[in-house]
C-alpha cells in the first residue's frame, strides 16, 4: 500500500479525523462509487452561514478515507454563501499530497461529492430569504 | 432442524392435514439424529427425511397414510441387523423409534402449531428452547425456553417441574433426546426436541462466489444475508434466494445485525475497504466462523493492519484466510463449495477430513 500512497494518505487511513457522526446533523449525505462500492457519509453542523462541524463514516478505500478526514478538517468554519464553494476539488487533491491516479480520482473526490450535494440539499430546503436593499 | 419452522410453512399453503413424523429414539449407527423430521401431506407431499432416504423413510410414510387415515398417533420403531441393512438398503445399521402423528393445520386453536410459533419467535431472538412431547400421550406438550418459561402442560404441575428441569439440562448439552422419567409411580417416556437459533450466514460482497455460496447454504437450510454497499451488486436478480438483501456501508450494517453461535460469516467482497472495517465489527461477536476471501499474503497483511489497529491478537487466529477446504476449487462454485464445508466442518468441530479415514 505505501508506494502508491503519501504519508498524508497513510496517516489519514489508519487514524481517521473526525470520524463518527453529529448529534444532529444539519446536513447528512452519503455518496457510493457503484462498481468499487467505496460508500462515504458526511454530516455537517451549520451555524450561520459557515460550517461548524462535519465528520464523516464510511467504508472507502485509502484514497477515499483519507480525502474525507482531511476534509472534514479542511471544512471547519468554511462558508456556505451561494457564490462560495466550500472547498475546490484543486485544494483537496494538493492536501493529499499525492499524484492521484485518473482512475483514483473518483475516490478522492468521493467525499466532496458528497459535501457539495448536501450543501446543495441544504440550500434548497432553506426558506428563501429577500435581500435589503 | 433450522427447517421445520420453514417446513411448516410451505405445507400450510398447501396441505389441509399432514402426518408428523419425528425421529425421537436412535440406537447403534444412524444418518440423522433426533429431532429429524418428515412431513407427508394427505395429498401426498412429502417434505423432509428422518434417515437420509432408503427403506426407513419408505416404511414412515406407509405408516404416515395409516396415521392420517385413522387419525392416532404411533411410534413407529424399526430395528435392523446387518444383515437386514444389506437386503433393505438400510447401509448404516442401527435401531430407530418415529412418532408419527396427524396434525390439522388449519386448526387454529393447535397446541403444536401454538408451541412451535412460540419456539420461533424464541429462536429468532438467537435463543435457545424445548419441545417437549409425552410419547404415550403426543398431545400432551410443553415447550420450555432456555430462561426456564413454560408454556403449555402435561397435564400435572409436578411433572411440568421435572420435565422442565431435564429440558434445560439438555438445552446446556444441546441435545434432543428421548428420556425416561419416573413420575410417582409411572414410568414416562418423554421426548426432548431441541431448538437453536438459526444457522445463519452472512455474506459480505455481493461478488460471484457470493451468489453461489447463497444458493449452496440456502438449500442445505442456511438463512442468508447478503451484504454491500452497491446497488449494482446487491440486486434480487444475482440473489434470488437471499432472505436479506442489505445495501449501505457494510461496516455500519454490521454492527446492526444479530450474531450467534451458530452464524457463518464470509468476507468475500476481496477487497480491503470492507474486509478492515467490517473484522472489526464481527471480531468483537461470537460467530461459529469468519472466513475471508484471499490469498495467505493478502490475508496476512490485513491481520497484521488489524492488530496494528489494536484488535485483540488472539481474536484474529478466529479468521480463515485462504478460507474453504482444500478440494482443488478453482472456479467460483467450487470456491463456494469448499467454504460451506469448511464452514459447517467448523461449526460442527469436525476436521473435514474424508469420512472413510475417520477412526
Amino acid at each position: 500500500m505505501s508506494a502508491l500512497y503519501s504519508e498524508v494518505i497513510l496517516d489519514h487511513f489508519r487514524h481517521p479525523r473526525n470520524f463518527g457522526s453529529l448529534p444532529s446533523p444539519d446536513v447528512t449525505c452519503e455518496e457510493v462509487n457503484p462498481l468499487c462500492g467505496d460508500r462515504i457519509r458526511i454530516e455537517l453542523a451549520i451555524r450561520g452561514n459557515c460550517v461548524e462541524a462535519a465528520r464523516f463514516y464510511g467504508d472507502g478505500c485509502a484514497i477515499s478515507i483519507a480525502a474525507a478526514s482531511l476534509l472534514t478538517e479542511l471544512i471547519a468554519g468554511a462558508s456556505i454563501e451561494p457564490n462560495d464553494e466550500v472547498i475546490s476539488s484543486q485544494e483537496l487533491l494538493s492536501s493529499l499530497e499525492s499524484s492521484i491516479k485518473p482512475s483514483r480520482m473518483k475516490c478522492a473526490l468521493l467525499p466532496l461529492e458528497a459535501v457539495r450535494s448536501g450543501i446543495k440539499s441544504y440550500k434548497q430546503s432553506m426558506p428563501e430569504t429577500t435581500e435589503p436593499r | 432442524m433450522d427447517e421445520v419452522f420453514d417446513q411448516l410453512e410451505t405445507l400450510k399453503k398447501m396441505e389441509r392435514r399432514v402426518a408428523m413424523a419425528t425421529l425421537v429414539a436412535t440406537r447403534g449407527t444412524s444418518p440423522k439424529k433426533e429431532g429429524a423430521k418428515m412431513w407427508v401431506g394427505e395429498r401426498g407431499r412429502i417434505l423432509g427425511s428422518v434417515t437420509i432416504g432408503g427403506c426407513v423413510d419408505a416404511r414412515v410414510i406407509e405408516v404416515a397414510e395409516e396415521v392420517l387415515a385413522s387419525l392416532k398417533p404411533r411410534i413407529l420403531s424399526i430395528d435392523m441387523g446387518e444383515e437386514d441393512a444389506w437386503e433393505t438398503g438400510f447401509t448404516c445399521a442401527g435401531t430407530v423409534e418415529v412418532l408419527i402423528e396427524p396434525l390439522d393445520l388449519t386448526d387454529t386453536e393447535s397446541n403444536l402449531l401454538s408451541l412451535y410459533g412460540a419456539v420461533r419467535a424464541e429462536v429468532e431472538n438467537g435463543k435457545r428452547a424445548t419441545v417437549v412431547t409425552l410419547l404415550e400421550r403426543p398431545s400432551s406438550r410443553i415447550a420450555v425456553f432456555e430462561d426456564g418459561q413454560v408454556i403449555g402442560t402435561l397435564g400435572d404441575g409436578a411433572l411440568d417441574e421435572q420435565a422442565q428441569a431435564m429440558a434445560l439440562e439438555l438445552i446446556g448439552k444441546r441435545v434432543s433426546r428421548t428420556v425416561r422419567l419416573t413420575h410417582g409411580s409411572s414410568v414416562l417416556d418423554l421426548f426432548f426436541e431441541l431448538y437453536g437459533p438459526p444457522r445463519t450466514l452472512i455474506v459480505f460482497g455481493a461478488g460471484p462466489v457470493s451468489m453461489h455460496l447463497v444458493n449452496l447454504a440456502r438449500e442445505a437450510g442456511l438463512r442468508t444475508v447478503v451484504v454491500d454497499g452497491r446497488p449494482r451488486f446487491a440486486t434480487r436478480e444475482r440473489f434470488p434466494h437471499a432472505d436479506e438483501l442489505l445495501i449501505g456501508i457494510p461496516s455500519e450494517i454490521a454492527r446492526t445485525l444479530n450474531y450467534t453461535p451458530s452464524t457463518f460469516v464470509v468476507l468475500a467482497a476481496h477487497d480491503y475497504k470492507y474486509d478492515i472495517p467490517v473484522l472489526k465489527v464481527v471480531l468483537q461477536t461470537r460467530t461459529a466462523y469468519i472466513g475471508m476471501l484471499g490469498s495467505r499474503r493478502r490475508g496476512q497483511a490485513i491481520l497484521k493492519f488489524l492488530k496494528e489497529s489494536g484488535v485483540d491478537p488472539l481474536s484474529l487466529d478466529r479468521v480463515r484466510v485462504p478460507m474453504g477446504l482444500d478440494i482443488g476449487a478453482e472456479s467460483a462454485a467450487e470456491i463456494a463449495l469448499a467454504v460451506l464445508a469448511e464452514a459447517m466442518a467448523v461449526k460442527t468441530s469436525r476436521p473435514g477430513t474424508p469420512l472413510r479415514e475417520r477412526k
